[in-house]
């Protein structure tokens, strides 16, 4: 007999792909399981879904340990910041599922929902580790093709879909604008893959030079559309309004680390070149997000539209490290997005529970009187909208701290001077939704039911919050190895 | 001979013919999908005189994976279409007007 031999070249590099294939398997499994089990009793494929993504968690936890791991000819990197960031993905897409549970047990057809769900993230752990233009776009785009049907999810109401149709044209007019960017480069360089890119680039000059800047400034501007940079936010508003709440909370969340990791990837692999303009550009567009995020949040009566509008000014803030350059800075960009997760899934999950017989309890008086009906909430809610303010010392305070420290160390005071003018701006805006909730007579009756899973993510979240205010050293710690080996 | 300069310009021109269209255009939501795949198209033509004038392959193969995501992007995007057709009862630009701003 004939000495067969593994078609695959590289079978080794499996075990690399281990939490990917694990998602990929699970999800397409869920997809036809989905149908045989009746009505009533979907709920356990939202459970299989959570258990499929902290199982991704656990399994990217174990693979990691030899090392940095670059596989299939450098498309797939694994080093400990893709598994520091795939253990987020995969513990904000976990906290999306459970938070989906309640709110999305009377839609038809739910089980396809949660499959999304797992897709979205398998895009979102592949771009992570992405090594190479080819691998980015392909997760990019699998995580961007899976958000915008979850989007318009629930398709009968017309701003669901609504939302959808507007976050898919401006998601695709960015996907085109980052290939357009990635061509240029790949016409100076001759290659997709970030070092390669980066080390060709070193000695370019003439017209090279100027390609390469056309290059970086669309492939910054299709970045910048998927992490909501001002100018390139507008689809951020109308996608988390009409979006169903827990899609909300999971897109303010997972694909933001995913899109700042692989922006950190890009301008530290491929484009250090041109680190001078891109810091350049980063600067003008964090002024403008801080001053876009923090204001137009002011004028909102809708506290989705207002978190849609806090999280790019949030997202203006984690900038800092951006611009900052450091290993330090991205450091604090993973604190920073570690503590927003929790933060951002704690208030989702009480905005969730407002609603109610007949109204959708997004509205900011909705929440008027909460104090009085629940105090439990009215407290979790207020320590979580602390957070977010940056208040000391609760969680948010540290992570606002890690990156205004690290833009400070590389000489950007005036940027972190007009930053803290922000979040002070900003504090107002979080503070008047704890007035409305605790000196403000209820308009409408508070007759919610209390899932005992809603209640338990309110309270573990609210306890993360106040134990990473207090001992914020061992998360500073971890993202500082994460970072270790980047630069 | 075709120059590269030839290609690039080519596809440039009509890259801005697909952003200007999907932002002057007020009148009908698949313009606008016709839009996003001219400017998916210009991409790929960059990428392939890229890939001629670099005598390199990688340019020709991420033209076949831009080719396959466009496909589903336009089937997805349809399909959105479809719902919000559904309920709105129209596809003009103008009634995409619940949400504000």
């Amino acid at each position: 007999m004939a000495n067969v031999t593994f078609p695959f070249p590289f079978p080794e590099h499996l075990i690399a792909l281990l939490p990917e294939m694990v998602v990929a398997v699970m999800a397409m499994f869920l997809l036809l399981f989905d149908l045989f089990i009746p009505k009533e009793r979907k709920v356990l494929t939202a459970w299989l879904a959570t258990a499929t993504a902290i199982v991704a968690g656990v399994a990217s936890l174990q693979v990691m340990g030899a090392g940095t791991m670059v596989a299939f000819y450098g498309m797939f990197v694994l080093d400990p910041f893709a598994v520091f960031s795939k253990v987020l993905i995969c513990a904000g897409t976990a906290l999306g599922i459970i938070l989906s549970i309640d709110y999305m047990k009377d839609e038809a057809n739910v089980g396809e929902y949660y499959v999304l769900m797992l897709f979205a993230m398998l895009g979102m752990m592949l771009m992570v580790s992405a090594n190479n233009f080819i691998t980015m776009y392909l997760g990019l785009e699998l995580m961007a093709l899976s958000v915008y049907v979850l989007v318009g999810y629930q398709r009968d109401t017309l701003r669901s879909s609504e939302a959808a149709l507007k976050y898919f044209i401006l998601g695709s007019l960015s996907s085109g604008m980052l290939l357009y960017g990635v061509t240029f480069l790949y016409g100076v360089s001759g290659s997709f893959d970030f070092k390669l890119i980066g080390d060709a680039l070193a000695d370019g000059g003439g017209s090279a030079r100027a390609a390469t800047l056309l290059g970086l400034v669309f492939v910054v501007a299709g970045l910048a559309f998927k992490v909501s940079m001002a100018p390139f936010h507008m689809w951020t508003p109308d996608a988390y309004e009409g979006a169903p709440t827990p899609i909300t909370a999971f897109m303010s969340v997972a694909p933001k680390v995913a899109g700042f990791v692989i922006f950190i990837r890009i301008l530290v692999d491929a484009l250090p070149a041109v680190q001078q303009e891109a810091e350049m550009i980063l600067i003008w567009m964090a002024v403008l997000t801080m001053a876009i995020g923090n204001l137009a949040a002011i004028a909102q009566r809708n506290i989705k539209r207002m978190l849609a509008y806090s999280t790019i000014g949030h997202v203006g803030f984690v900038m800092l490290g951006l611009i900052a350059g450091t290993s330090e800075g991205y450091a604090g960009i993973l604190v920073y997005l570690s503590i927003y997760l929790f933060m951002t899934m704690g208030a989702f999950a009480i905005i969730i529970l407002m609603r109610r017989e007949g109204i959708q309890g997004e509205l900011l008086d909705d929440f008027a009187g909460l104090s009085r009906a629940r105090p439990g909430y009215a407290l979790a809610m207020g320590l979580l909208l602390f957070s977010l303010a940056g208040i000391p010392f609760l969680g948010g305070f540290w992570a606002k701290y890690a990156v205004f420290i690290a833009a400070v160390q590389a000489g950007h005071v005036y940027l972190v001077l007009y930053a803290l003018l922000f979040s002070a701006v900003g504090a107002f805006y979080y503070i008047r939704v704890v007035k409305y909730i605790y000196f403000d007579e209820a308009r409408v009756a508070f007759n919610f039911n209390d899932s005992a899973v809603m209640q338990a993510t309110v309270v573990v979240m609210t306890l993360v919050i106040v134990m990473l205010g207090l001992y914020p050293d061992p998360l500073m710690g971890l993202c500082a190895s994460a970072v270790a080996g980047l630069i | 001979m075709v120059a590269l300069s030839d290609y690039l310009i080519i596809s440039a021109a009509l890259f801005s013919l697909g952003v200007i269209g999907l932002f002057l255009n007020r009148k009908n939501v698949i313009t606008i999908l016709m839009c996003i795949e001219l400017m998916l198209l210009a991409v790929n033509l960059n990428l392939v005189a890229f890939s001629h004038f670099l005598n390199d392959l990688a340019g020709q193969i991420f033209v076949f994976f831009v080719l396959t995501v466009a496909a589903s992007e336009v089937a997805v995007g349809l399909a959105i279409l479809v719902a919000f057709y559904r309920t709105r009862r129209s596809i003009e630009v103008e009634d995409i007007n619940t949400l504000q701003g």
